[in-house]
């Protein structure tokens, strides 16, 4: 088993040097090219002084460089911190700040970003990817120049298991992010459970639907390196028209696909699936929210070749259950998240983290290889979500504190049962409603902020808001919105924002969200 | 060429219709001040959400009354204002050669 995951590319590159290890929009990339690649990008960062465990941040879209950016950067013994591409600027330099990541990996297409961060102020020593004169004076390497480095010669850097492999961002509440560091060991840990789990094979190909800072590029990406399959890169067109992605997945020959159940839905009700022949899946993964059940009904139906699977996780602890849908049977309703993952204990326990018995619900706490070391440069958020307490054995062990609420059916299975906080799930992306709020109160003529969320119908929530306003500055809903544009990304731009005199209280003085969900939410089921 | 709409008579020709589908888009799903032109990329997934695409596509179906079919949300018909303004065209020469 490898230490490190850069080390699959060199041993997927043995093993199957001439098979694809990703495909992009018609192109393809083999093992052996991709390592060539690696190794070029790894040099060019040595070349810049990176040190081991330094943060290398990697900004790019949908490509075949993103694999050579993320082993490339891994491979010099940095610590990647990919960027999701559709954050405002704001919102990536508080990343890079955070992080201290000093160095960036990015493309052409991005220069008027980079030249925001400078701009702003941010401190980037190096970046790779832009032409001379792109970024003033901070150095810079381009993309053909990188290839030039490449050579058949070892790296020799030192990494080990407990060093960190990368760290991801989610939504935070205060408007900073989270940032969530994992090693090379959590990280592989969670691959190992997914190749054995899914029988993971050569002539595998997974799509890569969801964006690559997210814990579902892990398995797309890392876990195919393990078992030197190939990784179908879905562009962001294939995914606004599901037409297209239904081709895309028919003439790639997907076996493997893992997204969050929307995707799934529209490719369901657009993609024109009685078309298409899409016997080459295997296996259909999905996590993050609630699949409606008539159309899981309806998809299965159309895709019979295929298993399901339901995942259930979060970026803190990769996958930590999951549930195989029965083969031939209906799906129970609703739907388990299922049976923890081999490497790891659940546990359900109280406010005072006793252990709840007998089918009551309480709060998930998972303990495992797979959870994170930590949120970055946050030990009081540490201390609050990974803590001691005994473990099978007597002795004291660190368990993650899920906010999931959850209960054990009688079979076994646990099921969900709603979060612990203001935390909402919009198209499959975490939205906390405080940095909705937040957000709002940090635009000049808002007063008083509340956000909340409805049920869309279809399993997501639609993000809205109320907002009191400076009576004398004129404000519009549009307004409203285009500012929190540049600094929400826009999956947390509320729907609507109703401008009122005043919001609703309770009596000690907090926002009544009920009250309020109730006056302007007549059309949908709410969430918090 | 000159396409005949349905619902109001009034003819436009692919060159009106790509600017009402930059209007709707300039004034209902971008951040005011963004310029936007009919070659600039619908779909690069950084300006428009899925969200965003689908009341596109109900604008232009329902402004345009084009009858759109599931099997329409492609690339090539939503790629750029340009080519959904050609979509609209032949999608109305379809409707009306059937009715």
């Amino acid at each position: 088993m490898p230490v490190t995951l850069h080390r699959m590319v060199d041993e997927a590159a043995m093993r199957r040097p001439d098979g694809d290890a990703a495909r992009c929009d018609g192109a393809g990339l083999t093992w052996q090219e991709l390592a060539v690649r690696v190794n070029g990008v790894a040099r060019a960062l040595l070349d810049t002084g990176v040190r081991r465990g330094d943060r290398v941040a990697v900004l790019l879209g949908k490509s075949l460089d993103v694999p050579a950016a993320f082993y490339g950067v891994l491979a010099a013994g940095g610590a990647l911190v990919p960027i999701d591409p559709k954050s405002p600027v704001e919102q990536i330099s508080r990343i890079l700040r955070a992080t201290g990541a000093t160095r960036l990996v990015t493309e052409p297409g991005r220069r008027k970003t980079v030249a925001d961060l400078l701009a702003a102020d941010v401190d980037l020593s190096h970046t790779i990817g832009l032409e001379p004169g792109d970024t003033g004076s901070v150095p810079t390497l381009p993309w053909s120049a990188v290839d030039q480095l490449a050579s058949d010669r070892p790296l020799v850097v030192n990494v080990g298991g407990l060093d960190t492999s990368y760290v991801l961002h989610t939504s935070g509440s205060t408007g900073e992010p989270k940032l969530i560091r994992h090693t090379h060991s959590s990280a592989l840990a969670f691959v190992e459970w997914a190749v054995e789990t899914y029988g993971l094979r050569p002539d595998d190909r997974l799509s890569n639907h969801s964006s690559h800072h997210t814990c579902f590029a892990t398995f797309d990406f890392y876990a195919a390196a393990r078992a030197a399959a190939t990784t179908v890169i879905l562009t962001p067109a294939a995914m606004l028209m599901p037409a297209s992605l239904a081709q895309v997945i028919e003439g790639e020959r997907v076996s493997i696909w893992y997204s969050v159940p929307t995707a799934l839905v529209q490719l369901l009700l657009r993609g024109n699936l009685e078309e298409r022949n899409l016997a080459s899946l295997r296996w259909v993964l999905f996590a993050g929210e609630t699949f409606p059940e008539k159309h899981l009904h309806h998809l299965r139906a159309r895709l019979p070749s295929a298993r399901f699977s339901h995942v259930y996780g979060s970026t803190e602890v990769n996958v930590c259950t999951y549930y195989h849908l029965p083969e031939k049977d209906a799906a129970p309703s609703p739907l388990p998240i299922g049976r923890p993952c081999s490497n790891t204990e659940a546990l359900v326990v109280d406010d005072a983290l006793e252990e709840v018995t007998g089918g009551g619900t309480g709060e998930l706490l998972i303990r495992g290889s797979t959870v994170m070391s930590g949120y970055w440069g946050d030990p009081d958020r540490n201390r609050r979500v990974l803590v001691r307490r005994p473990a099978p054995g007597g002795f004291d062990d660190i368990y993650f504190r899920t906010g999931d609420r959850v209960r054990t059916l009688s079979d076994g299975n646990l099921t969900f049962a709603g979060r612990a906080d203001l935390q909402v799930k919009v198209r499959g992306y975490r939205v906390e409603l405080e940095e909705v709020e937040t957000a709002l109160l940090g635009l000049a003529p808002v007063h008083e902020a509340a956000a909340f969320a409805v049920s869309d119908g279809e399993g997501s929530s639609i993000v809205r808001a109320a907002v009191v306003v400076d009576p004398n500055v004129e404000v519009t809903q549009k307004s409203l919105l285009d500012g929190l544009k540049t600094s929400l990304p826009l999956y947390a731009v509320p729907s609507e924002i109703e401008i009122l005199s005043s919001l609703p209280r309770t009596p000690t003085g907090k926002v009544d969200r009920k009250k309020l969900v109730a006056a302007l939410a007549d059309d949908g089921e709410t969430h918090a | 060429m000159m396409v005949k709409l349905m619902h109001d008579d009034r003819p436009v020709n692919p060159a009106g219709i790509q600017r009402r589908i930059l209007d709707f888009i300039g004034e209902e799903l971008i951040a005011e001040g963004l310029d936007i032109g009919p070659d600039d990329d619908l779909l690069s997934g950084e300006l428009l959400d899925s969200v965003a695409v689908l009341r596109l596509a109900t604008f232009v179906d329902e402004t345009f009354a084009i009858g759109m079919k599931p099997t329409d949300f492609l690339v090539e018909n939503f790629q750029n204002a340009r080519v959904l303004a050609a979509y609209v065209v032949r999608a109305t020469r379809d409707r009306e050669s059937d009715g």
